[in-house]
């Protein structure tokens, strides 16, 4: 090891590791966004099931537990590592949950969507699609996103803690 | 390291208040400096003129040479430390020390050797990855010597660091700063209000009152040579007995007391014979002898030393005796005592008398 890697191994006695911590506070972000954008106004009681209600948990959930393990990984603890590989494949799974099941589907609505034409304000029926083609890509990418930042994250404090272990090791043997 | 100049310094506030006047220095390169003086005498406003965080009303800052009145704070290459840490109290130790250096945006690596470099002059590597609120105020203080250390800048600034403290901290962080100065060869500028402070710290005193400097010499010049009365009352502990006193056949007349005098000791005073002047006298000066009557007050045991107070005479002026050894004096004693070595101030100037003057 040159001495300017060895250098940078031991400041990490003293510093944190702000890289995976911000990767998890990223996906946060992602999922956050993921959320908002699931939902359409002009939808009904659609979304109004089990699903959602237990989706709704589930971000909870994940910010809280994806919070503490950005808190872990920042004092290059490696178990919440594999919390955060856990919680990016989790990401992953939920594509194909509600966005999966969304996409696709269409509902039709009655005589209480107005069509506004010219000042004409004409009773109609006509089919809506829960999440159009544009909303799914959306939001697969923020799910996909927030999971490579798990993932990412998880891989630096791997990388990381073990170079700060071996550091540790070989300052106590000198000792 | 640097030498420093302050030439003619005056500090006028916007209300036409001066706070220091006509303050001239040279500091030798490497040299100690402490600025001692009562409250509100002008020394931590000096201080502040030098870092930059005073504008200076006139007169100039020499730094190498180089006229650094009007340069900003941030330019001079100057690191403070403050009364009161002043550190960030959600940073570790570490980050607190580094902080400075990742503002300049130096490189990591470096930054990592300096502030272990730091740390380790002030034992204080064990501590890095503790945050300020864990550490005693000692620690916390060499912490705030340390930020400024990883500057490396050309002088050091010292605002009293030391008054939060207790006494015997306050004691081991003296020496901590000393030994640091050894060992950096720094050049410092230390500002207190505690003589024991500046007479074991300093390479030079320079004591001020009231905006202006008093004297600038050596702990032993201002302790030994006082220039006037305020220096000699003021270092020294306890401070210098004063004595009004009459010059009259080659005898000094003080009230309740008469002191016989050296033919030495008249040629320095043949100009003010029949003239009252102001007889000074440590407490250190004066010990058990069979020359002057002391009608004694209290009694105060230090150990190796002990504090006698008293009057001279049974109806003269207060006195204070600093004896050597256990003494067991009861109030109402009248102790024998004699003086060793005197200084002479004129009453009207308040300057010392001294050989030269002759």
């Amino acid at each position: 090891m040159n001495e300017e890697r060895s250098i940078e191994v031991d400041r990490m006695r003293f510093t944190k590791n702000t890289q995976s911590s911000r990767m998890a506070i990223l996906a946060i972000v992602f999922n956050v966004l993921y959320f908002i954008s699931i939902y359409k106004s002009d939808v009904g009681n659609y979304y109004y099931t089990a699903l959602i209600g237990i989706s709704i948990v589930y971000n909870l959930v994940f910010m809280l537990l994806t919070f503490l393990c950005s808190e872990g990984v920042k004092n290059y603890k490696r178990g919440f590592s594999w919390a955060m590989i856990a919680l990016g494949i989790m990401q992953i799974v939920r594509i194909f949950i509600i966005p999966a099941k969304m996409h696709g589907t269409v509902i039709e609505k009655g005589a209480q969507t107005v069509l506004h034409i010219l000042n004409y304000h004409i009773p109609a029926t006509m089919d809506v699609a829960v999440m159009g083609l544009g909303q799914f890509i959306l939001v697969v990418v923020l799910l996909i996103l927030s999971a490579l930042c798990l993932f990412r994250g998880a891989a630096v404090n791997f990388k990381k803690s073990r170079a700060l272990a071996d550091h540790i090791a070989n300052l106590n043997m000198q000792l | 390291m640097a030498q420093l100049n302050l030439q003619h310094l005056d500090k006028i506030y916007d209300n036409n208040v001066q706070a220091v006047y006509d303050f001239n220095l040279d500091v030798a390169d490497g040299e100690l400096i402490v600025l001692v003086g009562p409250s509100g005498c002008g020394k931590s406003t000096t201080l502040r003129m030098v870092a930059g965080l005073e504008d200076i009303s006139a007169g100039h800052l020499l730094l190498d040479g180089r006229d650094i009145t009007r340069a900003p704070a941030k330019d001079r290459d100057m690191a403070m430390v403050f009364q009161n840490y002043a550190l960030y109290g959600h940073m570790t130790i570490y980050e607190n020390m580094a902080f400075s250096l990742t503002l300049r945006h130096e490189d990591k690596n470096v930054i990592h050797k300096k502030v272990l470099a730091a740390a380790e002059i002030l034992g204080l590597t064990e501590q890095l990855n503790k945050k300020p609120s864990q550490l005693s105020g000692g620690q916390r203080q060499r912490v705030a010597m340390g930020r400024s250390i990883v500057r490396n800048p050309k002088v050091f600034l010292f605002d009293e660091p030391l008054s939060n403290l207790d006494a015997k901290l306050r004691g081991a962080t003296r020496r901590e700063i000393l030994l640091l100065h050894k060992r950096l060869g720094a050049t410092m500028l230390y500002v207190t209000h505690d003589q024991t402070e500046a007479l074991t710290l300093a390479d030079r005193i320079v004591c001020m009152s009231m905006g202006h400097v008093q004297q600038i010499g050596t702990p032993l010049e201002l302790y030994d040579r006082p220039d006037n009365i305020f220096v000699a009352s003021f270092i020294g502990l306890p401070p210098m007995n004063m004595f009004d006193v009459l010059f009259v056949d080659g005898k000094l007349r003080g009230k309740g007391f008469e002191v016989a005098l050296s033919d030495e000791q008249k040629h320095t005073l043949r100009h003010h014979y029949g003239l009252e002047l102001v007889l000074g006298v440590r407490p250190e000066d004066i010990s058990l002898g069979d020359d002057i009557s002391m009608l004694v007050s209290t009694n105060e045991n230090l150990g190796m030393n002990t504090l006698v107070h008293g009057q001279m005479g049974t109806s003269g002026e207060r006195v204070t005796a600093k004896l050597r050894g256990w003494c067991s004096f009861t109030g109402g004693d009248l102790a024998r005592v004699k003086i060793t070595k005197m200084h002479f101030f004129d009453k009207d100037t308040t300057r010392a008398i001294r050989q030269e003057d002759r």
